[in-house]
């Protein structure tokens, strides 16, 4: 068993930080999110029954999924890219994943305000050209969310999928090319299996941290673009309502829990791991 | 920074009072310099001064707390940025770092425990409009919600009202509006043809149901200093603005402007937190800030109305046009009952996340 093996104690330094500065904080919050007003749950019944809090949660989940499905869609061919190239285009592609990463976020977001809005870069040059008579809404709306975030979470889904992908003996693929499948088939049913711990590992991240996501919808979202993390942060600055928030981001974390346990179980069911 | 600052043997609090002295005195041998007032000799106290940061601290550094520091020989400090939760917290834990700090109006009303009661013994209050004092503050600046346009967009088509502004067809395109709920009940009321003395209590289902026929052409912005952009880029003609964020724009050259018919006035407070170490130092500073002359001085920078009448004498012939206390201007608006939001701020925020999910 794991304990048996003398070297686990070098985590011990990290269970202590992780200790103190994550489960101490969590536990107050859940104490403070079922004691206050009085003991009980009416927080949490307040927030699974009222329509604003169970629409935002709706919001929070569905942004972040589809996040994450455009993460992959377009992480998929981008790491797939950097493994089959050759090594100065693979430094080339790293580094056009991770320079953007290493930008701030508040200026990446402030920039794509520049280039989205109607009197932007992207407006300004399709009416230039006559493609359109009036400038698409491209920003204060879903999509512009959504662009924000893809943008800003895709090194998440690279990295872990490049990690795996490039230990993939690539004999397997020329195997059953070999064995009669054609390209396509085995793609599917040779290549991509293999990958599923990166894609799983890597939909985690992105997930999860779309999850939690404050300032890009808050600057690039429209009317109904409301993530649980500006709700929570609204609760606590303009009311002080530690209790209602401390739910909230309970919510939050044990909803994440669920998942990681659930997607865990679904690939160990496969024989995998993440 | 701060670990520089550190390792040489100075705490922050160090070394911002120590360029806080060198810079005082610097501006004490420039164009500061102003008669001794008949002010207490607090040398060697000192106090916290919190604010909202930027553009606006920096004038009110200069406006009252270098006064006041040349005149009573006191320390004033500047930190910030003001925060509903960190106030909150501080006093609650008992031990608030603040001594005077700026809040505004929805806040004061809305949390009146959190701050010590002026001494009036000390604050001497008589030359101001009573309007503007608070048994726990003093009216800092008034400032305004107004119609604002950019005169790029609109041409010769300025709007009059936020009747105007809800007309689409008039202005097509976009309109800028804040994500909060006030003031948008209260000009979504006045788009609908209520006058202002009728106001309160706010219909509120009739407000809702006038954003609804423009909630698609709208730009919802939640920090003032994207509805300057907002309004510099032309990508709205119309909305709402403040009118110092207007003032500051305008006088950078951008073609914004305000209206100040059905302009609505809100005001910053100066409040002392209850239980601050040098509350007593924080009295004598509402003095300061409630001076003439430093009053005359933070409008000229700004163009955040003085709430001491005599300070218009020294107000620049330029900067009255943007104030929301000058005898025009304060006619044409009224001010927002902070007292009905105090009440009601909690339950329609609710409903407005909800209006805005819908």
């Amino acid at each position: 068993m794991y304990l048996k093996d003398r070297n686990i104690w070098l985590l011990a330094p990290a269970v202590l930080l992780i200790g103190l500065c994550f489960l101490y904080p969590v536990s107050w919050l859940l104490q403070r999110s079922v004691s206050e007003p009085v003991w009980g749950l009416q927080n949490y019944i307040t927030i699974f029954s009222k329509t604003i809090y169970l629409g935002v949660l709706w919001n929070t989940v569905a942004i972040a999924g589809a996040t994450t499905i455009l993460c992959a869609l377009i992480g998929f061919p981008v790491a797939y890219s950097m493994v089959h190239s050759s090594p100065w285009v693979r430094k080339v592609l790293i580094f056009a994943v991770l320079i953007p990463f290493w930008t701030s976020i508040l200026v990446r977001t402030f920039a794509w305000l520049v280039i989205l809005q109607r009197g932007g870069i992207i407006n300004d040059v399709l009416i230039g050209i006559g493609l359109i008579a009036e400038p698409f809404d491209l920003v204060y709306n879903r999509f512009g969310v959504l662009l924000g975030m893809v943008q800003v979470l895709l090194p998440f889904m690279v990295f872990p999928l490049f990690s795996v992908m490039a230990r993939i003996d690539g004999s397997y693929f020329k195997a059953a090319t070999n064995l009669g499948a054609t390209p396509i088939r085995a793609f599917f049913r040779v290549y991509l299996p293999l990958c599923l711990p990166g894609l799983a590992t890597g939909a985690m991240l992105v997930f999860i941290i779309a999850l939690g996501y404050f300032i890009t919808p808050a600057l690039l979202g429209g009317r109904g673009d409301i993530m649980i993390a500006q709700l929570i942060f609204e609760r606590i600055d303009e009311f002080g309502d530690w209790p209602l928030a401390s739910a909230l981001a309970i919510v939050l974390l044990v909803g994440t829990g669920l998942l990681f346990l659930l997607i865990n179980a679904l690939l160990k069911i496969k024989g995998e791991r993440i | 920074m701060t670990d520089l600052t550190k390792m040489a043997g100075l705490s922050r609090r160090r070394f911002l009072s120590t360029s806080l002295y060198a810079s005082a005195s610097l501006a004490a041998l420039g164009a500061f310099s102003r008669p001794a007032q008949a002010a207490a000799n607090l040398a060697g106290r000192e106090m916290v001064f919190a604010s909202w940061g930027g553009s606006y601290q920096a004038a009110q550094e200069a406006a009252y707390c270098i006064p006041f520091m040349e005149s009573t020989g006191a320390l004033v400090i500047q930190d910030g940025p003001m925060s509903g939760s960190k106030l909150r917290t501080m006093v609650e834990a008992g031990e608030p770092i603040w001594d005077a700090v700026d809040v505004t109006d929805t806040f004061l009303f809305a949390n009146e425990d959190l701050f010590e009661d002026l001494d009036f013994n000390i604050v001497d209050a008589s030359a101001l409009d009573q309007a503007y004092v608070h048994p726990k503050g003093i009216g800092a600046i008034v400032w305004s919600y107004n119609i604002g346009y950019n005169s790029d967009v609109v041409g010769d088509d300025v709007p009059q009202n936020w009747a105007d502004v809800f007309d689409v067809e008039k202005y097509p395109g976009k309109r800028a509006f804040r994500d909060r709920i006030y003031p948008m009940m209260e000009i979504a009321l006045m788009a609908d043809g209520v006058a202002p003395e009728d106001l309160y209590p706010l219909d509120i289902d009739r407000a809702f149901r006038k954003l609804d026929t423009i909630k698609d052409h709208v730009i919802w912005y939640s920090s003032n200093s994207v509805s300057q952009q907002l309004f510099v880029d032309g990508e709205v003609g119309v909305g709402i603005i403040l009118n110092g964020r207007a003032f500051d724009v305008n006088k950078k050259g951008a073609p914004v402007h305000v209206q100040w018919n059905q302009n609505i006035r809100s005001i910053d407070y100066l409040v002392i937190p209850k239980g601050a170490p040098n509350a007593e130092v924080a009295q004598h500073f509402m003095n300061a800030t409630a001076d003439a002359d430093n009053q005359a001085l933070m409008a000229n920078t700004l163009a955040y109305a003085p709430v001491n009448p005599a300070a218009f004498a020294d107000v620049e012939e330029s900067v009255l046009p943007w104030l929301a206390t000058s005898e025009e201007n304060q006619a044409k608006g009224f001010l927002i009952r902070a007292d009905y939001w105090r009440d009601n701020l909690a339950e329609l925020t609710e409903r407005w996340t909800e209006w805005k999910l819908s």
